[in-house]
């Protein structure tokens, strides 16, 4: 059983590595909880347990350095202790959703921790040591992955046995209990990404999204590609005015600095500029509480600067220049590494160059293309994926997982390289040209068209709340759901995702909505209202 | 009316464009700035950021506390962005109608310490903090709105 502990610990390590390898979602319940199966040799089981706990905590996104519960632990504790105790979904998620929470504290602790190694950092700069920075990068990173992977193991190890025995004495009642009230929660969830996406003048798309999958019983996939060509369709023609402030010269000193700076052949060769895109992978390694992801940036740059300078005075004022304060979404990084790198070969054979307006610009970016790639990113991509892949791995589908991670992983990882072509080539120019011909507005509203239709499916397929009351009396009964059918199928989900929603729009507290959630579903099985 | 105001040394970001702004039904983001006012590039960068459907004004800490007093503005709801808590304490001294402040973040700068996760003050900065707890400004950290409100008067 050790043995086995083992590799479930392992796999919880590797979900925790996700920060080595790009924030690619590998680290979901989706993806974590049919490897626990294949452990513990129950595939299906697994997949089924891990899009449950997908649905629940769907909602849940990191922003900025909010950091959400960690669903690595609780989601690979509770599938592993759900298959080995044989008792389902239900217990996965009643194990998951504390454990979570507790490894939240555990995790911010230790970003709390990391900027004890930032004198040590700086000293590396100081010298000049790139090759000290890079371990010291990689070995704090490892330190969460490490952490994390030993108190699965532990908690498998001391509690496997106490917990298998514990789960034996709960009642059958308590079971169908829990199992109602797991089938509620992903309206939490749901409630959390329309919080995010829902307004007036989207609406219609959320409901259009609702009726394609209760009325029309379409697949989430289906659903997908319609929002995809009405969001072209809608967002087709560019809009004559322009950008709020009118001018249309947005040549400022840096700017025409930049202008100067790619006018210029570059002496950065296409390798260079490729290894800034696979180093971006280990941009939020080292992430921390007091300079974020400084470190990711610095270890990103480190080939580039390798090349640029090759005096160890020079080395060290570049190291200490990109030690400074960085946090900016995954997905977009390599757009500044880019334009980063073209500045950086600039600065290297002027000596005139103010070294401060790299970091401006920098600092300039990280901020507004963060607003940019997570909403595009948490609120469209994943969002579809999610909606996919769930849809398919409830029913224990493997092609579920793959496909979530296709669906998320193929823009992202074709964007994000060729991101760092075009920062280093045309500098801001890009995103001038965005911003004159109006292409984020149309981008930004094509894709919330696309999420919320994608949302609206959601509560039709996804939730499985039924009644089973009966109107009349025993003979000539009729089943109230068979009613509910008829008028629209899937009400009482929609309505328990638009309860949840309306609390969640009054700055009702996450926590107190679960445990309304789990109450409700709770009492609603034993007096058989739901089921 | 103004919805939130908040100090953010990133402006325009993530957790604004994506969590605040649809939380809040804003449709008016107002920055102010007296140094991004003049810059043309860190404009350009704040209109990408921006939520589709969503006013961006950009303006001077003068010039955003005379637009916050016309009645015009009234009937947006507006979210007021700040970069540091020196124009905070000069916002709250132009425009009454703001009574709570929320601190989004703030990096570390030399001298600073944090006071949560995300937000860093120094000496000055308390000063100035002292002073609005004094007038009666409710001051608190948050990164998100679901996140539970931490008073400053308890960090400090």
């Amino acid at each position: 059983m050790s043995f086995l502990y083992l590799l479930i610990a392992l796999i919880a390590v590797f979900g925790h590595s996700e920060d080595f390898l790009g924030t690619t979602l590998l680290s979901r319940p989706l993806i974590l909880g049919p490897l626990v199966g294949l452990v513990l040799g129950d595939v299906t089981q697994g997949t089924i347990i891990g899009a449950t706990l997908e649905l629940i905590f769907i909602g849940n996104i990191k922003v900025g350095a909010a950091i959400p519960p960690d669903v690595i632990t609780g989601g690979v504790l509770g599938t592993a202790f759900a298959i080995i105790s044989g008792k389902g979904p239900a217990i996965a998620l009643a194990i998951a959703i504390p454990v979570s929470i507790l490894a939240e504290i555990v995790i911010s602790g230790l970003f709390v921790f990391r900027p004890v190694f930032n004198k040590r950092f700086n000293q590396y700069a100081e010298e000049g040591n790139f090759k000290g920075i890079q371990r010291l990068h990689i070995f704090s990173g490892s330190l969460k992955p490490l952490l994390m992977g030993i108190i699965v193991f532990l908690a498998l190890q001391l509690g496997a046995t106490t917990m298998k025995s514990f789960l034996d004495l709960i009642p059958t009642w308590v079971q169908s209990g829990l199992q109602v009230a797991g089938n509620m929660l992903p309206a939490l969830g749901f409630a959390l990404l329309m919080n995010l996406m829902f307004n007036k003048t989207v609406a219609p798309y959320f409901f259009l999204g609702f009726m394609l999958a209760s009325y029309l019983k379409l697949p989430v996939i289906a659903i997908g590609g319609f929002g995809l060509i009405i969001a072209l369709l809608v967002t087709q023609k560019p809009q004559e005015k322009t950008i709020a402030n009118e001018e249309d010269d947005f040549a400022t000193e840096t700017e025409e600095l930049l202008a100067d700076i790619l006018a210029i052949k570059p002496r950065l060769s296409k390798k260079n500029i490729r290894s800034l895109f696979w180093r971006s992978m280990l941009l939020e390694a080292n992430f921390n509480f007091e300079t974020w992801q400084n470190t990711g940036f610095a270890y990103a740059l480190i080939p580039v600067l390798r090349k640029l300078y090759l005096t160890k005075q020079a080395m060290a004022a570049a190291l200490k220049r990109h030690l400074q304060f960085f946090n900016t979404s995954p997905y977009g990084s390599t757009l500044i590494l880019g334009i980063t790198a073209a500045m950086e070969e600039q600065n290297s054979r002027n000596e005139d160059l103010d070294e401060e307006s790299i970091n401006s610009v920098k600092l300039g970016l990280m901020g507004p293309l963060a607003g940019v790639f997570d909403s595009l990113f948490w609120g469209t991509f994943k969002v579809i994926a999610a909606g996919v892949g769930t849809s398919m791995a409830i029913k224990g589908n493997i092609i579920g997982p793959i496909l979530f991670l296709f669906i998320f992983n193929l823009p992202h990882l074709l964007l994000r390289y060729q991101l760092t072509f075009i920062g280093y080539h045309t500098g801001t120019k890009f995103l001038q040209d965005l911003a004159k011909n109006n292409v984020m507005d149309r981008l930004t509203k094509g894709a919330s068209i696309l999420g919320l239709m994608v949302v609206g499916a959601m509560p039709a397929t996804l939730m499985n709340i039924n009644t089973p009351l009966k109107l009349g009396s025993d003979k000539s009964a009729v089943s109230l759901q068979a009613i509910l059918d008829q008028m629209m199928p899937a009400m009482i989900p929609l309505g328990l995702t638009f309860l949840v929603y309306h609390f969640v729009r009054k700055n009702v507290k996450t926590t107190y909505l679960l445990i309304g959630l789990l109450a409700l579903g709770f009492a609603g099985s034993i007096i058989h209202l739901f089921a | 009316m103004i919805k939130l105001t908040r100090i953010d040394d990133r402006l325009v970001h993530g957790q604004v464009a994506f969590t605040w702004t649809p939380s809040l039904g804003i449709d008016c983001i107002l920055v102010a700035n007296d140094k991004v006012v003049k810059d043309e590039f860190q404009k350009m960068t704040l209109n990408l950021a921006k939520p589709s459907g969503i006013k961006l004004l950009i303006k001077s800490v003068a010039d955003a506390a005379v637009f916050l007093n016309d009645e015009r503005s009234k009937a947006l709801k507006i979210l007021v962005l700040i970069n540091n808590v020196k124009d905070a304490g000069t916002l709250v001294a132009l425009v009454p109608e703001i009574t709570s402040i929320n601190l989004g973040g703030l990096r570390s700068k030399d001298g600073s310490k944090l006071i949560s996760k995300a937000f860093a003050v120094n000496g000055d900065d308390i000063e100035i903090i002292r002073n609005l707890l004094e007038k009666g400004i409710e001051l608190e950290v948050r990164q998100v709105p679901t996140d539970n409100k931490k008073f400053v008067k308890e960090l400090i």
